[in-house]
């Protein structure tokens, strides 16, 4: 048993391992590109590797206020998408009414919608409002059009949490709020997880909309500014938008260390599946 | 053991015990996500309705003064040689990278990370993640680098002594399709991932004492489990994948020709590039169509209780 | 145990999430008096141009221009917004912002590609009554005051540089092949032996390259299919009868120069020049590395080279020569070019049109006009400017280009251009790759134009000059 168990265990290794080297490998461009002065669109070895395409990107108006400006955008953002569709996602898969079904098809279609197709009335919407160049409204607008999705996944997710455990704490007279807060939550970390960062990725790589929206350039976010490595004719400083790239990546890549380091879901890094 | 809090049966139908309260106080908490929809969504995607009816344009004529026009736009559409086109090309693009590449791989990831010693675990997890948040341009780049004529992919296939082909003007498609694969199957590996993680070992555990060997138990015992993540999973990955717009634009524009030319596309180029706004609504709206199509299908699977 | 664990991470986790949302709450409440700026008074102006990527040229320009300004204007604030994204999405915005009073912009930058689509949808403001009284008016060139011309015959933009185009060759692989360092072709035929002749005498070079096919987008049509065409003795659009030209011999001349190119194995191969990174390539790996004999481009691609570019190159002032790409049999003028540039206009909507003139005219001051040439690469349209020693001496390449605006043509930008453009395109990648025959290529290209351009009443069979 136990040695079918490692053999097993050995194989999964193995197979991953390779298919972890698929993902590798056109990763390495990006990498070898960054610390090459001279990078073209061939994957090559830098033969005097150099730190100068990210001495030349880290400046404010390149790189720190867009990042600053990203986090605190889609932060938000992502922020008020999850606290709308935890919200909306508890009575939707606690409680069945008629309502439920019609609500969730309208809203799941709605995302077949693309952004782009939207931009041409929302900003003339935001011109009513007078939101045009606020972080606020474009924040609003971001976390909108990312809430079909997220509530449909959190619902899913919610879903798979049994309802015996909230029937218990309604016995002791807790409200639903109380139960979602304390029960249903606790056991749904991993899902809440998934969607939040699949949240905050789609608004980190989101150009469109900020673009639209937002026009004073201190306000532009990071996947805005990453234009400015495209010269006139098309011809990128390859180096130094791999340099940028791997900064702009970083914080996502925190946000999923952390989230899945903290909260040691099964699909994280570093659970304690074997327990 | 953090897996295991959920001590009954996991993935449960909630079946219906209610608690007390006024129905409407019930569903208050709708209120912030609804309220948000009503203002920022629906008004504009009624105006695209509207606008998809009409000549609407962002400069030129069209923008000067608006005509409805009816059912022109659609009209023009279906009569297009490159608009079927690109239906079945995005149809193509949808099939291979999401719903077969994405899901498949995802789950299979899934599957693996659960039997492997953390550090593979981590580096894996770490280099999926990765291609998923590299922004979309910069993906590009680099895969239009690895699929290039002298680039990675064709360098490895030789020398496992496999035939190599210029990807990106032989088989456009094809590539676009693996590169939607290298940078979207991580959102299907978190899904499945917690979707097992609230599997009760016990479960998975009595079916091998039972005497199920490995495959019988993904068959019989652990994909049952998860159908209603594998159906939100592949609903959401196909919407997704139908408006992948950015990742082709960069990689072949379309090209060569308009083999690579999916819906999103066409649509940016008629909206964008000629200023059409009705005419690029109206496709949207195709699209919004075609999304709701396979949404219903996976609905089926999901089964009537789900919603 | 473990559950309580998971609720002090649950809880430091909202405590977290509420700080960032109070912090992202604090900068939207700081919004409104950022934007109440921008109604502060009528010498408020606000320009809108296209920056690309790192180029800060412009951004430097217009800081000087402005500070200038404001010294002269006391009280006047001029508010430089660059829009750093693709020329697609940069006109999808301006055109937005242009749409409402609220957010148009006092002047904009506008590609004479595309401003008479601007014009006709009634977003510009016509500059006549302005431009009447300016006595820097009469400095510029002719065809590019044509340029920022409305159908209705009205000025609507001030130029202020242009692009021209012609054949940039290598000198140490003509010598290779026995060609003259001094290269002057008269005749399509002179180009096609020239590469003949490289490709038979200098292996592994690519002999010719035009820009072609879908991925190069505009470049294809304008630096490839277009410089041929009006090389022949037809053209695009029918100026007198205002109509677009179909079924034009020179129209399947050119593509047939196209197929020759390409089938001969003159040029690239299809599959190289239909990479979307084309462009560069050629900028930054073919010619530098003496890998392309002849390539038909455009006057700016030595910024590459430059110390600040991609890939400097200085050597290439010497390795490089440029020559004016002839006609098809060496008649007309003998020599074509064609050109682009950008222009300064001034929205319908905008909110201080008057103060925004004045703004135009400290940008076109003889000074500025001849300083924003020299430092951005352009080619004069002023000939004040191209008669200026600092201009004339810029580059090694300035004054043979500067030259060309004698005889260059600027696209019918007519608001069907980009679809017609894209007609053009659409029938040379079929040529190229062997799809089509030239004739039927030319074909469907008629069709097409008659679709777009509603029928064939707004097509003429006959070119007349420009």
């Amino acid at each position: 048993m136990i040695a079918r168990d490692r053999m097993s265990k050995l194989a999964s290794n193995l197979v991953l391992l390779a298919i972890g080297i698929l993902f590798v490998l056109p990763l390495l461009w990006v990498l070898f590109a960054s610390i090459n002065r001279t990078a073209g669109l061939r994957v090559e070895l830098p033969t005097h590797p150099t730190l100068q395409n990210f001495k030349a990107v880290l400046n404010t108006d390149t790189t720190y206020r867009p990042v600053f400006n990203g986090i605190v955008l889609c932060g938000g953002a992502a922020l008020l998408t999850m606290v709308c569709a935890v919200l909306a996602a508890y009575p939707l898969s606690r409680f069945r009414t008629r309502f439920n079904r019609p609500f969730l098809l309208t809203v799941l279609f709605c995302t077949g919608l693309p952004i782009t197709a939207v931009m041409v009335p929302v900003y003339g919407l935001f011109v009513q409002l007078n939101l045009v160049d606020t972080l606020g409204g474009t924040i609003m607008f971001m976390a909108t059009a990312a809430l079909p999705f997220a509530i449909w996944l959190t619902k899913t997710f919610m879903d798979g949490v049994p309802i015996s455990l909230e029937e218990a704490a309604w016995v002791d007279g807790a409200g639903n709020m109380r139960a979602l807060w304390a029960i249903v939550l606790p056991l749904m970390w991993p899902g809440i997880a998934v969607v939040l960062i699949f949240t905050f990725i789609g608004m980190w790589g989101n150009f469109f909309v900020p673009f639209m929206l937002l026009l004073s350039p201190e306000r532009l976010p990071a996947s805005v500014s990453i234009f400015t490595f495209f010269g006139q004719y098309g011809e990128p400083n390859y180096g130094q938008l791999a340099a940028y790239s791997l900064i702009y990546t970083t914080p996502v890549l925190l946000l999923y260390l952390l989230l899945s380091r903290k909260l040691g879901g099964a699909f994280a890094l570093g659970g304690a599946i074997k327990g | 053991m953090t897996t295991t809090v959920a001590p009954t049966a996991a993935a449960a139908p909630t079946t219906g015990k209610r608690p007390r309260g006024a129905k409407l106080v019930r569903m208050l908490p709708l209120s912030p996500a609804i309220g948000l929809m009503l203002v920022f969504l629906a008004g504009p995607i009624l105006y695209c309705v509207y606008a998809a009816f009409t000549n609407m344009a962002l400069t030129g004529p069209g923008a000067a003064n608006v005509k409805f026009v009816g059912l022109d736009n659609f009209r023009k559409a279906f009569g297009s040689g490159a608009f079927t086109n690109a239906i079945w090309l995005t149809l193509v693009f949808t099939l291979i990278s999401a719903i077969i590449g994405q899901n498949t791989l995802g789950l299979g990831l899934a599957l693996l990370m659960r039997k492997s010693t953390k550090v593979v675990r981590n580096f894996v997890g770490t280099a999926v993640i990765g291609a998923w948040v590299l922004p979309e341009v910069v993906a590009a780049y680099l895969l239009s680098a690895f699929f290039n004529d002298n680039g990675t992919l064709n360098v490895i296939l030789h020398a496992v002594g496999l035939p190599g082909q210029d990807w990106l003007y032989g088989a456009p498609i094809i590539a676009v399709s693996l590169a939607n694969i290298w940078r979207g199957t991580a959102f299907s590996m978190l899904v499945y991932s917690a979707a097992l993680s609230e599997i009760p070992k016990e479960i998975e555990e009595s079916a091998e004492m039972d005497g199920a060997g490995g495959w019988r138990r993904l068959a019989f015992v652990t994909v049952p489990m998860i159908t209603r993540a594998i159906m939100t999973n592949l609903m959401l990955i196909t919407l997704q994948t139908l408006s992948v717009f950015g990742l082709i634009y960069a990689m072949t524009r379309g090209g060569p020709g308009t083999k690579s030319q999916t819906l999103p596309l066409y649509m940016y180029e008629q909206a964008f590039s000629f200023s059409q706004i009705g005419y690029g609504t109206a496709i949207a709206l195709v699209m919004l169509a075609i999304g709701a199509v396979f949404s219903l299908i996976y609905l089926r699977g999901l089964n009537s209780e789900a919603a | 145990m473990k559950s309580r664990k998971r609720f002090t991470v649950a809880a430091v986790a909202s405590a977290l999430l509420l700080a960032v949302s109070a912090c992202s709450q604090g900068s939207t409440t700081k919004q409104p008096d950022a934007g109440s700026s921008q109604s502060a008074g009528p010498a408020h102006i606000k320009i809108a141009y296209q920056q690309w990527g790192p180029g800060v040229v412009m951004k430097n320009f217009l800081t000087g221009v402005k500070s200038e300004y404001e010294a002269a204007h006391p009280g006047s604030q001029v508010e430089i917004v660059p829009v750093v994204a693709s020329e697609n999405d940069y006109y999808t915005k301006i055109q937005l912002m242009m749409r409402s009073p609220n957010t148009a912009p006092d002047i904009v930058y506008e590609d004479t590609f595309l401003i008479n689509s601007d014009i006709t949808a009634g977003y510009l403001k016509p500059l006549d009554d302005y431009i009447k009284n300016w006595d820097q008016w009469s400095q510029f060139e002719d065809t590019a005051k044509g340029a920022a011309k409305g159908q209705d015959g009205k000025t609507y933009g001030v130029p202020d540089g242009t692009d021209t185009r012609a054949l940039w060759y290598n000198k140490q692989i003509f010598q290779k092949a026995g060609l003259p360092a001094d290269w002057q072709p008269k005749t399509w035929d002179d180009v096609l032996s020239a590469a003949r002749t490289i490709k038979q005498k200098v292996p592994g070079v690519t002999p010719f390259n035009m820009y072609s096919g879908k991925p190069m987008g505009e470049g294809s049509a304008m630096q490839g299919f277009e410089m041929l065409l009006y090389g022949t003795k037809d053209t695009l659009y029918n100026y007198d009868q205002k109509k677009w030209v179909v079924g034009s011999q020179g129209f399947k001349d050119s593509l047939n120069f196209v197929k020759t190119v390409f089938t001969e194995g003159l040029a690239p191969s299809p599959k190289d020049a239909l990479s979307p990174n084309m462009g560069s390539k050629v900028g930054t790996e073919l010619l530098p590395q003496s890998k392309l004999a002849i390539d038909l481009d455009g006057s700016w691609i030595y910024g590459n080279w430059l110390k600040s570019g991609a890939k400097p190159w200085p050597q290439w002032s010497t390795v490089l020569g440029q020559t004016a790409m002839p006609t098809q049999d060496g008649s007309g003028k003998g020599k074509v070019s064609l050109s682009g540039g950008w222009t300064w206009a001034i929205p319908a909507k905008a909110k201080s049109p008057d103060a925004a003139w004045d703004f135009i005219k400290t940008l076109q001051t003889p000074q500025n006009a001849a300083k924003y040439a020299t430092d951005g690469a352009q080619i004069a349209v002023r000939k004040d400017v191209a008669s200026n020693a600092a201009y004339k001496s810029s580059s090694a390449s300035t004054q043979f280009f500067t030259d060309l605006v004698s005889v260059t043509v600027y696209r019918p930008a007519l608001p069907e251009y980009p679809k017609v453009s894209n007609e053009i395109i659409t029938a040379m990648e079929s040529v190229m790759t062997g799809q089509s025959s030239p004739d039927d290529a030319a074909k469907n290209y008629d069709q097409a134009v008659e679709g777009i351009v509603g029928g064939k009443d707004s097509t003429t069979t006959k070119s007349t000059g420009q």
